[in-house]
């Protein structure tokens, strides 16, 4: 069965401008990714990964080239309209979790039901936390939980405003071996259930070879890794 | 409840907003308190000052007040009295005394009481009443002049009255110096009956307005045209008057006061608005990433702010109304009147001033927050480039404007804001220069006073922002003090210890050494005698003065009346040479009055003496110290000049309570010599003295207090960075005792410098208000650079130490997970 493309990236450069004069980081990327596929994006530190990855989010803007996220045209768009596409079709896992300290778990992972002005917020982030195995912690704040505990938090949110990619940068990158199994485990398990697309930035091997294509970036050009 | 309202819920619970509302609150309240307490002391002050005058306003004339003007003061709703003063002859039985009789109409006095007495020379009580038809009330020298007590009758031309009370003190009395005593008061009513005032009698015409001020003024501005060359226009503030000086004085210094408060609380909220910034930073950008567009995060902070506002608001104007109470009934013991009611349309100034602050310091602030890129959640370094001299300039723009809206006219803000701008030169450019000497001269990190001047360097941007808020800071206290101190000292100059509260005049010269025989034998102690003729400056270097000012307006005072002169060998006590010789055979004059005047060393002077014309060069110039109560003069004439006119002496005393009969008994062997009792004035002033420095020093508190609150938000504005660093010396095997000593170190340090610069800014400022604001003399004020480092090292290292408590007190884990 032929799935339907998720993102389309042509020509992808993308250049910053430093201290010493502009640096390319991005150089003539092509690719695409097509619905409920997972992919990792694995790579040296400094090669550029999260700078790809931020870019097909509609984080920032590229330098040239164009990438298309379900018909959102980012390079084109206004932060206004990236961000409006980012709430209808992105969902994000971090590294360092970032969770809001000021909210309690429950509410971290109302907040994207509730920008979306979803009425069933709190029943949606229950459910969730219930999923991920944090019913009992409903109402603890960030620095009360765990690391494992707040990337399943993080992950939980993820999923709140039922994305249909899924951007996830070092998912386990700031937890112990345990943790990190569990955070894979329930990332890749809600990929499947949801049908979401899932678009990973990891230096883990093994988490790589979970996913169906490994894309390596490498002085700023992507090739895909033969499985 | 809205998603703005429930996030800024959670927001007010994790204390984020609850910094900025409290800012909001300390700010509203702050101003507002001021504002009110000013305001009852200002109306105080004018109701005491009012009582001098009897009157709001009042109206002088040489003729009979015409009907038209009361007619008009009927029209417009505003009250009125009228009050007619002369000398003249009084008789009772065989004796008979020249006496300053005033005749009162119905209502008065308008502001103010009578202070009447059934004793003879006793003190007094207060009544708003006057003599009704048929009465006469005669102060206790004219009665036992007339050798009359209650009851007794009095002739007054063709009218006979009946003596009802003593009068102790006849408000308004005052505001014509040297007037004669002793004194009466009749019913207006019983006046013409008497048929004593004839063409050509001597005879001073009131008319007393009271009422609101804006038709006070609509009132002034339609009799101003129509007051000929002897007749005045008199407000309680009127230049020359001392209580005027003394009310503008201090409202100069309550201002000036305010003015501190709106700049604190400007500072307290900036710093409030960019912790909340600097805390929100990666929420924004979490927010973005889940789909929060600019747009929407724009309108809920507004949202959030508005709400803030009008929550900051309301709870500051009801703090800021029961602070200025409370202020209130502490003091109503130790005020001598009872303080008005602060007028309600005054809350509005504490309500703009949270409102502006807001949207100068915050909106800018927070504006920004929704520019924050969303990369810095994968990459923290990608911030948004804050427009810091846009930002800064609304800051500044909207403080500016605050402290004129606030005083009402440019010059004290703008001495405020240059002096605020070259102290953050002077502080940037010192401070660089101090944390980059710290840092030199330390290296390494063995004990607490490398860490701590180390760290001053390292956080330099910071550090040199904090060291510009606790300069100002420390710089604001340091000017309140030496305006303080230096306003009460000159007032307390003005009146020193046993200033003489009796004039003596009318005296004949061989009267003097009777007087001195009897007031010797008091122990009372006379000033010099001072000759005393009277005459009018009729030309200056040769062009009469008609010619000079042909339609009678802006004539200096030099011209329009007739003078006392005198002569003298001798500068007198409370008298200082400018410029000239005093001994040279010419006019000695007044600095004052020769600067109004347009006069200088070697311009001749024509005057009119009893009919006798001559001409005089001015051949010095003096300064002359009205507060002194000595008889002093505009012009004194070489003794060559004047010892052929016949001359009377004037002299003046200080009679304590204990003297006062037995002088007043003693000096009613001279008949004819005129005592004036100034003492009731004097005791005015210093109740009002005496209020406005316990108001001064309340108002001082007032402001440490935000001050010290300011102080405390900005030790919290860095106190995230100062926690992660003590805990992480910590985990690095520190003892409390060298993160303790770090500390101390770094702040102990910021406040000496602060306090040094603060003291330079300081004497700067001062001598900035003095010379021009308060019109005073220049002086240095060496204590304040001994207090500036010193308040700069206690009070920063305390109130730093404190609220770092929690790096010395928490687990290092704790806070490095907090973090």
């Amino acid at each position: 069965m032929s799935r339907n493309t998720a993102i389309k990236v042509t020509n992808l450069t993308h250049t910053v401008t430093s201290n010493t004069g502009d640096l390319t980081i991005l150089k003539g990327i092509n690719m695409e990714i097509k619905e409920s596929e997972s992919v990792a994006i694995v790579g040296a530190s400094g090669s550029g990964k999260s700078t790809l990855l931020g870019l097909l989010a509609g984080l920032d803007v590229n330098t040239s080239g164009e990438i298309v996220l379900y018909g959102n045209p980012f390079s084109s768009q206004t932060e206004e309209q990236r961000a409006l596409a980012r709430g209808q079709y992105v969902g994000f896992v971090f590294q360092s979790f970032h969770l809001l300290p000021s909210l309690q778990a429950i509410e971290n992972v109302m907040l994207p039901a509730e920008l979306k002005g979803d009425k069933k917020a709190r029943q949606k982030a229950e459910a969730l936390l219930e999923k991920v195995g944090l019913s009992h912690r409903l109402t603890h704040y960030p620095n009360q939980l765990s690391g494992g505990e707040q990337q399943r938090v993080a992950i939980a949110r993820a999923f709140a405003s039922d994305p249909k990619v899924l951007f996830a940068d070092e998912p386990t990158g700031n937890l112990d071996e345990d943790n990190g199994n569990l955070i894979i485990k329930l990332l890749f398990e809600l990929n499947q259930s949801q049908g979401t697309t899932l678009v990973m930035v990891t230096h883990d091997n093994d988490l790589a070879k979970m996913c169906d294509r490994q894309l390596i970036m490498s002085s700023g050009q992507l090739t895909e890794k033969s499985l | 409840m809205s998603f703005t309202y429930r996030l800024m819920l959670r927001d007010l619970r994790s204390g984020d907003l609850l910094t900025l509302l409290l800012a909001l609150i300390i700010s509203v309240s702050t101003v507002t308190s001021i504002g009110l307490f000013i305001d009852r002391l200002q109306l105080s002050f004018e109701q005491e000052s009012a009582n001098l005058l009897a009157a709001d306003r009042l109206i002088r004339s040489d003729d009979a007040i015409p009907n038209i003007w009361q007619t008009k003061a009927d029209d417009l709703g505003l009250k009125h009295a009228q009050r007619t003063s002369f000398t003249t002859m009084m008789f009772a039985g065989d004796s008979l005394q020249l006496s300053q009789l005033s005749a009162v109409s119905e209502g008065y006095p308008l502001k103010g009481a009578y202070l009447i007495d059934d004793t003879l020379f006793g003190t007094g009580s207060a009544s708003t009443g006057m003599p009704v038809q048929g009465e006469i009330w005669v102060s206790s020298r004219l009665a036992s002049l007339l050798n009359v007590t209650i009851g007794d009758q009095i002739e007054v031309g063709d009218v006979t009255l009946t003596v009802m009370k003593y009068l102790v003190r006849d408000p308004g009395s005052s505001t014509s110096a040297f007037a004669i005593s002793p004194r009466a008061v009749m019913n207006m009513v019983d006046l013409a009956a008497t048929n004593v005032i004839i063409p050509g009698s001597r005879v001073r015409y009131s008319l007393l307005l009271a009422g609101e001020k804006s038709i006070l003024d609509q009132y002034e501005a339609w009799v101003m045209p129509q007051l000929n060359e002897g007749q005045r226009w008199q407000t309680p503030t009127q230049r020359g008057e001392r209580i005027g000086d003394t009310i503008g004085r201090a409202e100069s210094f309550l201002l000036l006061a305010g003015t501190l408060a709106v700049v604190m609380s400007g500072v307290a909220m900036a710093l409030a608005s960019a912790r909340f910034v600097k805390r929100h930073l990666m929420q924004v950008a979490i927010l973005k990433t889940l789909g929060a567009t600019p747009q929407l995060l724009g309108k809920m902070f507004l949202q959030q702010l508005l709400t803030l506002f009008v929550a900051g608001a309301v709870i500051g104007l009801v703090i800021g109304w029961g602070i200025q109470e409370i202020i209130a009934s502490l003091l109503s013991g130790l005020m001598s009147t009872t303080l008005p009611e602060p007028s309600v349309s005054r809350l509005w100034l504490g309500a703009t001033t949270g409102l502006i602050s807001m949207l100068v310091f915050c909106l800018p602030l927070i504006s920004h927050l929704t520019k924050i890129s969303p990369l810095s959640v994968l990459q923290p370094n990608a911030k948004v480039e804050l427009n810091t001299f846009v930002i800064y300039l609304i800051g500044f723009i909207g403080l500016y404007g605050l402290m004129c809206v606030y005083t009402n006219g440019f010059l004290l803000p703008s001495i405020m804001t240059a002096a605020i701008f070259g102290i953050a030169l002077l502080v940037a450019g010192m401070g660089w220069l101090a944390f980059k000497l710290g840092r030199s001269l330390t290296s390494g990190a063995t004990s607490g006073w490398q860490i701590g001047l180390a760290s001053l360097y390292r956080r330099l941007v910071p550090n040199l922002f904090q060291l510009l808020v606790f300069t100002l800071i420390i710089m604001l206290t340091l000017i309140l003090i030496g305006v303080k101190s230096s306003l009460i000292a000159d007032w307390q100059q003005q009146l020193p210890e046993n200033a003489p509260n009796h004039y003596l005049f009318n005296v004949q010269a061989n009267q003097i050494e009777q007087i001195n025989n009897e007031t010797h034998k008091l122990n009372v102690q006379t000033s010099d005698w001072f000759p005393m003729v009277r005459g009018r400056v009729t030309a200056a270097n040769g062009v009469t003065v008609q010619s000079l000012y042909p339609d009678d307006k802006g004539e200096p005072e030099l011209y329009e009346r007739e003078l006392n002169l005198t002569w003298s060998d001798t500068l007198g006590k409370g008298n200082e040479l400018v410029s000239g010789d005093f001994s040279a055979q010419g006019l000695s004059i007044e600095q004052r009055v020769a600067k109004e005047a347009k006069l200088t060393l070697g311009d001749q002077l024509t005057l009119n003496i009893g009919g006798n014309i001559m001409t005089l060069p001015i051949t010095s110039v003096r300064t002359v110290d009205w507060g002194s109560m000595q008889p002093n003069f505009y012009l004194i004439l070489p003794k060559s000049a004047l010892e052929n006119y016949p001359a009377n002496f004037v002299s003046s005393l200080f009679i304590d309570d204990a003297s006062a009969q037995p002088f007043y008994k003693a000096m009613s062997q001279f008949p004819t010599v005129s005592i004036l009792n100034v003492g009731d004035i004097l005791k005015q002033i210093q109740s009002i003295i005496g209020q406005l420095s316990q108001a001064i020093q309340l108002v001082l508190f007032c402001i440490l207090s935000a001050g010290a609150l300011v102080l405390l938000a900005s030790v919290r504005s860095t106190l995230e960075e100062r926690l992660e660093e003590g805990a992480l010396l910590r985990v690095l095997g520190a003892k409390s005792s060298l993160v303790r000593q770090a500390l101390f170190v770094e702040f102990g340090a910021l406040g000496f410098f602060s306090g040094l610069i603060a003291a330079i800014g300081a004497e700067m400022c001062l001598y900035g208000l003095q010379v021009f604001v308060f019109n005073a003399d220049a002086s240095f004020h060496p204590l304040l650079w001994l207090f500036g480092p010193l308040i700069g090292v206690c009070v920063i290292s305390t109130i730093g130490i404190f609220a770092s408590r929690t790096v010395l007190k928490v687990p290092p884990m704790l806070l490095l997970r907090g973090l």
